[in-house]
């Protein structure tokens, strides 16, 4: 699967891209990254925030290559997640376990099921380490939307 | 190594039930909320049509599946009300059917893994048509490899697998702190797969009373 043919199937939509809206994002990505790891708060709430930095940031790279997810459309969490090979060039083994962190927060805001303190702790490393990566792609590929002074 | 201590499992369940019998009640037993076309049945098991249709006409006519005729097409499901469903059920889910397929997909980590287990809605039997099978892992194994061991069994067992992975000093001491997660976990009914209860049984054992 190509970003093309999920442009076809109507999974992504074609959106310009726009450095201040990319560095929004990585910015937004870094402050729910901090939060996640405020220890006074339940594991739940800091698994969300590491999940949203995940999100953020594989936002930040779809919208550098001129898309963006439909919305309106169910499962467009797993589309963001799935765009990282063809993005970033993700290795599958780590989409695997943005997957598998999707469903757990999934299950968890849609049972109420407790949120484990390892789960809490791999979402918030694989957070970072997509944060990381992110940004070093940006500057590297699109440094004209990501600078290395930003 | 240990590992090897339930090699013997599949041909306990090989014993009792033939190869062709065996795999179509294991994807009917282990997904009772779905019904399924026959050539369904037939692509998902690859039971060749001739003994697909004398088996299922038995299992049916015996009480173990329901068969419900929609215009040309005929599907079979589970009958949760047959006397011995949930047996049976549990002999699948410990079986064939799941445990096997996690176990062999776990094999490789063996050595890094203590003790491995189902808990949940699957180890239950309470099971819903999206459930996940919930599978924790104590031992040194990280969760990215407890999770790519895993993830090639979804198609298999048509289940989403949600791995929690641990340490066995974090497993001990949040039991011995009373974390809510660890404490449901090691009450509530589980499937092993790698050790077994007297493994779990040594990180359990010195919390105060």
């Amino acid at each position: 699967m190509s970003l093309e043919n999920l442009l076809k199937i109507g999974q992504l939509k074609k959106h310009p891209p726009d450095a201040r809206e990319i560095q929004r994002l990585v910015a937004a990505a870094g402050r729910n990254l901090a939060d996640a790891r405020v220890t006074s708060i339940s594991p739940e709430t800091r698994f969300d925030a590491a999940y949203k930095a995940i999100m953020q940031s594989a936002l930040a790279a779809l919208m550098a290559c001129g898309y963006r997810p439909d919305t309106d459309r169910p499962g467009h969490h797993m589309t963001v997640i799935q765009s990282l090979p063809l993005t970033i060039r993700l290795a599958g083994t780590r989409v695997t376990v943005l997957d598998t962190l999707r469903r757990k927060r999934n299950i968890s805001d849609y049972t109420g099921e407790e949120m484990d303190d390892v789960s809490m702790e791999s979402c918030i490393v694989e957070a970072e380490r997509l944060l990381n990566d992110v940004k070093t792609w940006l500057k590297a590929e699109r440094p004209d939307l990501y600078g290395a002074d930003t | 190594m240990r590992a090897k201590k339930h090699s013997r499992d599949p041909r306990l369940v090989e014993v009792l039930f033939g190869t062709y019998r065996r795999r179509i009640l294991s994807l009917l037993l282990l997904h009772p909320e779905e019904d399924f076309y026959v050539r369904e049945i037939g692509r998902l098991t690859g039971v060749p049509a001739g003994s697909l249709h004398r088996e299922l006409k038995l299992l049916s006519e015996a009480g173990l599946l329901r068969r419900a005729a929609a215009g040309n097409q005929v599907r079979y499901q589970v009958d949760r009300d047959c006397p011995i469903h949930a047996e049976l059920a549990g002999i699948f889910r410990k079986t064939a059917g799941l445990a096997d397929v996690l176990r062999e997909a776990m094999a490789p980590l063996a050595g890094k893994i203590f003790v491995a287990f189902v808990f949940g809605s699957v180890a239950e039997g309470k099971e819903r048509a999206g459930s996940d099978v919930d599978v924790m892992a104590i031992g040194s194994a990280s969760f990215g490899a407890v999770v790519e061991a895993l993830s090639r069994t979804r198609e298999e067992l048509r289940r989403e697998v949600n791995p929690v992975a641990m340490t066995r000093s974090a497993f001990q001491s949040k039991y011995r702190d009373q974390d809510r997660f660890v404490s449901r976990v090691a009450r509530e009914p589980k499937i092993f797969l790698i050790g077994g209860a007297s493994e779990l049984g040594k990180l359990t054992e010195d919390r105060a009373a």
